[in-house]
């Protein structure tokens, strides 16, 4: 057994995908934390909790307070009131090297001057560990990440991705209980990237160690986490299990953020368990099942992606088999950016885009058929993305 | 050669300026270090030896205090700037440390002069205080008040680029640091002094070249002997005539700064190669 595993017991076996509503104790616990820049509050009375050995990922567009609320549990920022534990411990105003964290940086923040063994061995160096100490863990880290040979090179002379690497194994050689990403892909080449994310998860589930990582990346997000934390405006919008935010996303923000971007105003009677969806200008008549969906009779918003509806010829009668909406419309506008064409439908006075692995006319008239499961739908008129009512 | 023609014109004028008013002069100075009555040899080098070798180790050694000083305390400076976490100590620092910058080295000579004399300012401050009795006052008019002088007046310069260069480091390379457990002095020594170390080099040579041709301040502060080689110039052009004499300390002068000019680039050229 090598010292890695020592230091991190082996919970790779059980570190499966954690549930939203896991009721695995907390290890990492933001309680109620609000943080401001000046006056401004970017995170308010936010409150998360992370089990030992997840990986939650902190997802939103740029402002929405996720590298704020990173650097706030790493200790470079202090909340104005609220909490921060670490298996119990409070360390809210602890400086950041007494968290039993580290931070990877966006920019990896590798100092120029130092090898590449310098740098992953620097924080053992502080600790003061005896030279053959830290010679070991150097090179251990280094056959770990594949960084074998490069340790007498200055990061100058790296790859991207190679000094991303030496910056996680600055991070790992310490042995931390949590570690911090701070968009630690955003800079590398968009190939590059999708291998980096399954080394880092991969890495991250054999060590078992607790990972908090903020992207603006949903796919990233989706294929690294066990959960999903999006923010958005300095609070949690929703958190859960990438299939749950994914196919039940808890408000119109979420659907959009989760790339449900097409967006129908609806007027709609609930009664009995069904959502009877009024014929309108552009719709037609249906009713659906309630299931997990909480609307109340009304002006409803609706929102689906373009690749989970279906294209359907308006002179053919769409098929009745199964819930479904069905929208009428033109098609104003078509592409093939490979596997399915991509066309943009007018529908009354809005666009929607819907996938079809068929191609459609401009100008041909149309049916979108947005089977139940595919459709979310929500209380109220139409909302931008911002969850703000236009 | 009628293509180049214009662009020749254009460049006429300034490349008259640098050989009339730069290159002409040092070449003749440089040769006149070498013109005796005897005709041309090393005559004006043994007389500045035997004259002058004392003054000229003085100058090196006073010059070279005065930069590992003013690194010292631009270093300090610079540090807390970048480091420093007490909001109003910066402001204040960032307010005060340029004043010197404005004030021009004939006026250091002068304030310095009345303020460490044996019976200026700052003996004064000291008895009126008590801390020292008036029998035992003491003056800093030789080479710890051209010392001071230099230093007071060349660590806002050096300080005002090392700053520049530590505010522009990726903060991220500190608080990695930080992250990892260094106490604020460690970051200083081992990430952000590594880091803006060119910039100290510059501002040393630059602060260097500048030491060695001030020639108000050792004459305000301490134009005993042993003296620095300005002095010695002037008074070898103002008291004899003597221009052979002078050329060779100004060519002196010129080898010494030189050296350093040279380890500097020698250094950058290295980095550049890396």
């Amino acid at each position: 057994m090598n010292m890695l595993e020592s230091r991190y017991p082996a919970v790779s076996e059980t570190s499966g995908k954690i549930s939203g509503r896991a009721a695995a104790p907390a290890f990492l616990e933001v309680d109620g934390a609000t943080v401001r820049y000046g006056n401004v509050h970017v995170l308010e009375d936010l409150s998360l909790s992370v089990a030992k050995g997840e990986f939650v990922a902190l997802l939103g567009s740029s402002g929405c307070g996720k590298t704020t609320l990173l650097r706030t549990i790493a200790g470079f920022m202090q909340p104005v009131s609220g909490r921060i534990a670490v298996d119990g411990r409070d360390v809210t105003r602890q400086p950041p090297d007494k968290r039993g964290m580290a931070l990877v940086f966006q920019t990896y923040a590798l100092w120029p001057h130092m090898t590449v063994a310098q740098n992953i061995g620097y924080g053992l160096k502080l600790r003061r560990k005896p030279r053959t100490e830290i010679a070991a863990k150097v090179a251990e880290m280094q056959t770990l990440l594949g960084l074998e040979g490069l340790g007498g090179r200055k990061p100058a002379a790296l790859s991207g991705g190679q000094r991303q690497r030496v910056a996680l194994g600055r991070a790992l050689a310490i042995g931390p209980d949590i570690l911090l990403l701070d968009e630690p892909l955003s800079n590398l080449d968009a190939r590059i990237r999708l291998t980096v994310r399954h080394e880092i998860s991969a890495l991250q589930k054999r060590l078992g160690i607790t990972a908090i990582h903020v992207t603006h990346d949903r796919e990233e997000a989706m294929v690294m986490a066990d959960r999903i934390v999006i923010l958005n405006a300095g609070k949690i919008a929703q958190l859960g299990t990438p299939q749950e935010v994914y196919n039940n996303p808890a408000s119109p923000f979420v659907a959009a953020f989760m790339g449900a971007e097409n967006v129908m105003a609806l007027t709609a009677e609930v009664r009995g368990g069904k959502i009877g969806i009024e014929a309108g200008p552009t719709n037609r008549a249906c009713e659906i099942s309630c299931g997990d969906r909480s609307v109340s009779s009304g002006r409803l918003e609706a929102r689906f992606r373009s690749e989970a509806a279906e294209l359907l010829d308006a002179a053919a009668s769409p098929p009745v088999s199964g819930e479904a909406l069905i929208l009428d419309g033109t098609v104003a506008q078509a592409s093939y950016p490979g596997g399915v064409w991509r066309h943009v439908v007018k529908i009354g006075d809005q666009q929607v885009v819907v996938d079809s692995s068929r191609a459609f006319a401009s100008g041909e008239s149309v049916s979108v058929r947005v089977p139940s499961e595919a459709l979310f739908l929500f209380d109220g008129g139409v909302s931008d993305a911002k969850g703000m009512a236009l | 050669m009628r293509r180049h023609l214009p662009g020749l014109l254009l460049v006429a004028p300034a490349l008259a300026i640098i050989l009339f008013l730069f290159v002409v002069p040092l070449v003749g100075a440089f040769v006149g270090a070498f013109q005796t009555n005897a005709g041309f040899g090393f005559g004006n080098f043994v007389k500045t030896y035997q004259l002058y070798s004392r003054d000229i180790v003085f100058t090196i050694l006073i010059v070279a205090l005065s930069a590992i000083l003013t690194a010292a305390f631009s270093v300090a400076i610079g540090g807390y700037l970048t480091l420093g976490s007490n909001r109003l100590a910066i402001v204040l620092l960032r307010w005060l440390y340029r004043w010197p910058l404005f004030i021009p080295f004939i006026v250091v000579g002068q304030i310095l002069r009345t303020f460490l004399a044996k019976n200026g300012l700052m003996n004064n401050i000291f008895v009126a205080s008590g801390v020292v009795s008036p029998l035992h006052t003491f003056g800093m008019l030789d080479w710890r008040g051209v010392v001071i002088a230099f230093v007071w007046k060349q660590v806002p310069f050096v300080t005002l680029l090392l700053a520049g260069a530590m505010a522009s480091l990726d903060r991220g390379t500190i608080e990695a640091a930080r992250n990892l457990g260094a106490s604020r002095l460690r970051i200083l020594i081992e990430i952000v002094l590594p880091q803006a170390a060119p910039t100290l080099m510059v501002g040393l040579t630059l602060s260097i070249v500048t030491m060695m041709s001030v020639l108000s301040v050792p004459l305000m502060i301490a134009s005993q002997s042993p003296t620095v080689i300005t002095v010695d110039m002037a008074f070898r052009i103002n008291a004899y005539g003597d221009y052979g004499v002078a050329n060779a300390l100004g060519l002196i002068s010129l080898v010494l700064t030189g050296t350093v000019a040279w380890f500097y680039l020698r250094q950058t050229m290295r980095e550049a190669a890396r």
